[in-house]
């Protein structure tokens, strides 16, 4: 086991270095004047060109590109062309709020969604039917709908929660639920629908097959097949969806977080992206890739844990 | 039975634990005398050398004072300068500094660290640096002191001197690591560095010892930046702000239903720059009737109803209407007329139409593009777009790689409108247009005193008119909201309103 994580976490590096140079490239190519939009509109040609040089735009890309990587591995990442801010700490600050939100939406997606699945495999005729509405309602509404209607009626009209802004759990517990509640819910709805699904499927599945009925017949009580059997077979398929999912909030956290105004790496992401802020955007691909990578490795983890057959292969 | 009464306690002890948080929100407290106000953009550094006036002025004038103070009636005014006086010539400024200002950190104001401040603003390598760049040099004879000698007059120095040039920091800021940071200033509020979140929201306590106690209106002032229209009006509907500065003017019916004020201001003016004039690359745009048949093209009022859903002035002319420029005769100057259009391309020798590349951008929205393209082909003229990136359009604009733009430009006051858009140095002049009127007026206006600079003012902006350098299509109407406890007043020249007009009403 440990030299099979050992192996995807040495792969996973190779793949963080091949992204961040990929990145790197595409970035500084399609760079345009980034020397004039750091100066403004309004600097002259002379500015321009002396910012550039400081910057060291002026050098190849090859220089570049080792230069930001001899740091990048010590964790330097350097600082923000715009706010002068150290990308390490601008990107980690907000890593932290994206990922409260989006660990708490799959946590609580993954809840939801197990005890749906489960209700909708074992129980069939209108649960099932109910679940499956609740899954295609969930895949057809937007997101941003999803989190505007839940701010009309929870934060505008009940002022049950913030409409806008993120509290960090250290300043205030009360406060950082009043501001991440909204902002899960909406995110988690898309997760619930995608595994709800799933896991009816695999459950129902799993319950047509042979070992299961033979179980039936030595007397196991229902609780204790699904418990026990059902779940350790169904699970694998399951989690392998909410690692997608995990990792596809890291993108759809995006809207939610422009609609609640909450600074998390989205709204850096398209900030910096907009502005032109390299090292920032630098930081950003590289942190999201080890997040990946990172939650990948998790997910083998607990397949592993849960059912040993994996550990097999 | 045991299972739901669990439950049942479990979510009383949510709710009650939530609707109590939701109770304790400074920001809706009112009794407290504190502001929340939420705007679109954070500023990117707290360094003065770095500053920029805009959006981004309120989180400067919070933590340092500028040597003038420009009011919302438009006037110059002493500030930490208590006067300023030109020589006959208006290349030598001097002012007198005041004697009674400390910084935070407890250094006093000096008229050596004003000179130092001066120098460093003039070669910071700051996005406005360029507002010194007829700065000669920079003189404190005593510790009262500044004299400010220019190469060349600059009509707009005062001004600038109220803005991002004028701004005073503590000497230990100038080489600390942590200045983009941490500001340490003498102005009314304090930036309290433990609660703010860079780039998000920014906390700012009261200076106990502000030499100017008039200004300091609250205790407590938090600056959230908010720039999604959504979002901003979700804050106005959840009473999470005082004060909002709008995105756009698409929900101002929206944001008046939830009781909120609209303060209104007209900054920029949106149109076509036709910035070709000599006919560089496209040999039509040298033919003033070309320019002028583009004016009579557009449907002015159309185009305010399409994009701005009627929110806003339509225009012909550049300069803003509170500027000794203004003509509001010059805001009807092409009525739109599409068979005047077509005579004056047929005189002009392009009766079977001509063809115009233009840049567009995802950021200006796709629909202006495309009412444009569809008002100018009803003549005759044939827009071929190249969509640019939001990050290379101005870059591109300015090269000059396009004959003609659409743009968004704020309308700045008139030497600085001038020197923004007209003169034949201007950024937004790229082919560097000019001819002997023009350059008689510029220099009429620089030279002489208020009086001449305002009849020559007028007289450029006919001129530029009936030129058709440009075809405006509207002034936009840009707002700050405020709830029923706040008062604000906006400034004429400025995109937001100074931090001291932010009051508590009654």
């Amino acid at each position: 086991m440990t030299r099979f994580i050992l192996r995807r976490l040495i792969s996973g590096a190779v793949l963080i270095f091949v992204i961040s140079g990929i990145a790197f490239v595409l970035l500084y190519a399609s760079g345009g004047d980034i020397a004039r939009r750091i100066l403004g509109r309004n600097a002259s040609a002379e500015l321009v060109s002396q910012k550039a040089s400081a910057l060291g735009l002026d050098r190849s890309l090859w220089a570049q590109y080792t230069d930001w990587l001899s740091h990048a591995v010590r964790g330097d990442f350097g600082r923000s062309w715009f706010t002068g801010e150290l990308v390490a700490t601008g990107v980690t600050s907000r890593l932290a709020v994206t990922l409260s939100l989006i660990i708490g939406a799959t946590l609580l997606a993954a809840i939801v969604a197990l005890v749906l699945g489960l209700l909708a495999a074992t129980r069939g005729g209108w649960v099932d039917r109910a679940v499956q509405v609740v899954s295609v309602l969930g895949f057809a509404i937007p997101g941003f709908l999803v989190a505007l209607a839940l701010v009309l009626v929870f934060a505008v009209g009940l002022k049950w929660f913030k409409a806008t802004g993120y509290i960090p759990i250290t300043t205030s517990f009360t406060g950082w639920v009043s501001s991440v509640t909204l902002p899960i819910l909406a995110l988690a709805l898309v997760v619930v629908a995608a595994l709800a699904q799933q896991i009816r499927g695999s459950v129902k599945d799993t319950l047509n097959r042979d070992y299961i009925r033979t179980l039936r017949a030595r007397g196991l009580g229902p609780a204790r097949i699904v418990g026990k059997h059902v779940l350790r077979n169904a699970g694998g398929p399951a989690l392998a969806v909410l690692a997608i999912q995990f990792i596809g909030l890291l993108g759809g956290a995006v809207i939610v977080e422009q609609v609640f105004a909450i600074p998390g790496l989205g709204q850096l992401a398209v900030n910096s992206t907009v502005k032109g802020d390299i090292p920032v955007v630098m930081g950003l691909v590289t942190v999201t890739a080890i997040v990946v990578v990172v939650v990948n490795v998790i997910i083998d983890i607990a397949q592993a844990a849960i059912n040993p057959k994996v550990r097999l292969s | 039975m045991f299972r739901w009464k669990a439950t049942a306690a479990a979510l009383a002890v949510v709710a009650l634990t939530l609707s109590g948080c939701a109770a304790t929100d400074d920001s809706t407290n009112t009794a407290s005398p504190s502001l929340v106000i939420s705007t679109i953009i954070a500023p990117n550094s707290f360094s003065t050398t770095q500053a920029e006036w805009g959006n981004r002025s309120l989180f400067y004038q919070s933590v340092y004072d500028t040597l003038l103070l420009q009011t919302a009636e438009g006037t110059i005014e002493p500030f930490l300068a208590t006067s300023y006086t030109y020589n006959s010539d208006n290349t030598v400024l001097t002012l007198a500094i005041r004697d009674d200002v400390n910084f935070t950190d407890g250094t006093h104001l000096t008229a050596g660290i004003v000179k130092q401040n001066l120098d460093r603003f003039k070669s910071g390598g700051g996005p406005y640096s360029t507002d010194l760049l007829n700065v000669a040099s920079v003189d404190a004879p005593d510790d009262k002191t500044i004299v400010i000698t220019l190469s060349q007059p600059d009509p707009a120095m005062v001004s600038y001197l109220a803005k991002e040039a004028g701004l005073v920091e503590s000497p230990a800021t100038f080489d600390a690591a942590d200045a983009a940071t941490n500001p340490i200033g003498s102005g009314p509020y304090v930036l309290d560095t433990a609660s703010t979140v860079t780039g998000t929201s920014y906390v700012f306590t009261k200076n106990p010892k502000y030499w100017n106690p008039d200004l300091q209106h609250y205790d407590k002032l938090t600056i959230k930046v908010i720039s999604d229209p959504t979002a901003a009006v979700n804050a106005i509907k959840a009473g999470e702000a005082n004060a909002v500065r709008l995105p756009n003017s698409l929900n101002f019916p929206e944001v008046e239903a939830a009781g909120w004020s609209l303060n209104l201001n007209e900054l920029d003016f949106e149109g076509l720059l036709l910035l070709d004039r000599a006919g560089t690359q496209n040999p039509a745009l040298a033919d003033v009737r070309v320019r002028q048949a583009i004016n009579y093209a557009i449907d002015r009022p159309g185009l305010l109803q399409a994009l701005q859903q009627g929110n806003g002035d339509v225009t012909t002319q550049v300069f803003k209407a509170t500027s000794a420029a203004y003509d509001p005769a010059l805001d009807n100057a092409y009525p739109f007329d599409t068979s005047k259009a077509k005579a004056l391309l047929a005189q002009a020798g392009y009766a079977n139409g001509l063809t115009i590349s233009m840049p567009s951008t995802v950021v200006l929205g796709a629909t202006s593009f495309s009412i444009i393209a569809q008002q100018l082909a009803d003549v005759g003229i044939t827009v071929q777009y190249t969509d640019t990136a939001p990050e290379n359009y101005i870059s591109d604009m300015v090269a000059p790689k396009y004959p003609a733009v659409f743009m968004a430009l704020e309308q700045n006051p008139d030497w600085q409108l001038i020197q923004f858009m007209l003169s034949p140095t201007a950024t937004f002049n790229p082919f560097k247009s000019s001819d002997a009127t023009t350059e008689e007026l510029i220099s009429a206006i620089q030279h002489g005193d208020t009086a001449t600079q305002a009849a020559k003012a007028k007289e450029l902006n006919t001129y530029i008119v009936d030129q058709a350098w440009f075809a405006p299509f509207f002034r936009v109407k840009s707002s700050f909201a405020s709830d029923a406890q706040t008062s604000v007043t906006v400034m004429p020249t400025n995109a937001s309103p100074a931090i001291y007009d932010f009051k508590p009403k009654g």
